[in-house]
């Protein structure tokens, strides 16, 4: 599977770890070079410099034949700005964005646009270990990159 | 403040340069306005200028900040801050959410414009494009002017010089095939409009009015090229 992933944060940098350890095929957008420094040495993915919502960048990054994207830069309306490009304009199959602001993710739930909000999956995760005293929120999937480091 | 329904109702959003400018012009012709600024600042800055109730504090791009600004009943939503994603969002939520009849966005990145359009804007406006296409006009060189904005299909005229070495010279107006939906509209010769007639013969140094709806203008390019 191909994936392009805009901004290469602390989520976005993990997640291109984990698939590229899968054996996916994976790019990396961000403006700063430093960014990448997250992606660690054994990181065998494409790295792309540059703003993400601008057509030119993510057709370097392979977005014409990606069947993935994901937005995870801190900026929600850069997100989906990214995010409707790959999905509207290059057809990606698989498109998801990042949205701090829950009321934003329920407008672009209309649109058709999938999305994730931390805000209210943090909030509902900590609830719900108050309320039932079982925490949730311990990591789903395991990182291969890390098992790898600890094995 | 004028009575609702009075005198059309302009939201802008982003208290720049701009956005002062236009709200100024806009308020001078009887437009009822209010400039939504972040910056607490710059909004007392604009309010001083501008007089009161002009301007809001808040993100143009926030749901129920816009909701209220009586954004509900605004015929035109301007998004002009200088970030291009601002701009898309803040046009996207008054149209898809409050029915905003006209969206109009600044763009910044060129390549823009186009994207925007594709997600529903009504019409994108970069000023780099047009500055330019006046430059190109200007040196002579090449050869493509956009102008103005047309109301209601957000398609806008084009002023392309037909290429020195084309073989359309000589060839009638009719059989020179443009994109599906743009129409040359008048042509210009030795600067003075001509009537585009079918079979009007095309000649050097003719300057094609475009109504254009793509703004493909390299395709218009290669056409009036010629093989």
């Amino acid at each position: 599977m191909k994936v392009v992933i805009l901004g290469c944060g602390r989520v976005g940098a993990r997640l291109a770890r984990q698939l590229d350890a899968e054996g996916h095929k994976v790019a990396i957008i961000d403006e700063r070079m430093a960014a990448f420094d997250r992606l660690g040495r054994d990181f065998k993915g494409e790295m792309v410099l540059g703003n993400g919502i601008d057509e030119g960048v993510l057709r370097r990054a392979g977005i014409e034949s990606a069947d993935c994207f994901a937005a995870v830069t801190n900026g929600d309306n850069r997100n989906l700005m990214a995010s409707q490009i790959a999905k509207r304009i290059f057809g990606v199959r698989r498109v998801i964005t990042r949205l701090y602001d829950p009321i934003r993710q329920e407008v672009y739930d209309d649109l058709g646009l999938e999305s994730f909000c931390p805000t209210t999956l943090g909030a509902d995760l900590v609830r719900n270990y108050f309320l039932n005293g079982v925490n949730i929120g311990r990591t789903v999937v395991p990182d291969p990159a890390a098992a790898r480091r600890f094995s | 403040m004028s009575q609702p329904g009075e005198s059309p109702y302009v939201i802008i959003v982003g208290g720049g340069k701009l956005g002062f400018h236009l709200a100024k012009h806009l308020i001078d012709r009887d437009f009822e306005v209010t400039v939504i600024e972040k910056d607490p600042v710059r909004a007392e800055w604009i309010e001083h200028h501008l007089g009161p109730d002009t301007v809001m504090v808040g993100d143009g791009d926030e749901m129920a900040f816009l909701a209220t600004t009586g954004i509900e009943r605004a015929r035109f939503v301007v998004g002009v801050t200088g970030d291009d994603e601002d701009n898309l969002i803040a046009c996207q939520l008054a149209k898809v959410k409050f029915n905003v009849p006209r969206t109009i966005a600044r763009v910044n990145n060129p390549g823009n414009v186009q994207v925007f359009k594709a997600l529903g804007i009504d019409v994108a406006v970069s000023a780099t494009e047009l500055l330019m296409g006046l430059i190109e006009a200007e040196l002579g060189g090449a050869d493509t002017v956009r102008g103005v904005a047309v109301r209601s299909s957000g398609a806008a005229f084009v002023d392309l010089a037909l290429p020195d070495v084309s073989d359309k010279i000589g060839k009638r107006l009719a059989d020179i095939s443009l994109p599906e939906g743009d129409m040359v509209v008048c042509v210009v010769r030795a600067g003075k409009p001509v009537i585009p007639r079918p079979d009007l013969l095309v000649e050097p140094n003719d300057e094609l009015i475009i109504y254009s709806q793509l703004l493909d203008v390299e395709a218009m390019r290669e056409t009036l090229a010629g093989s």
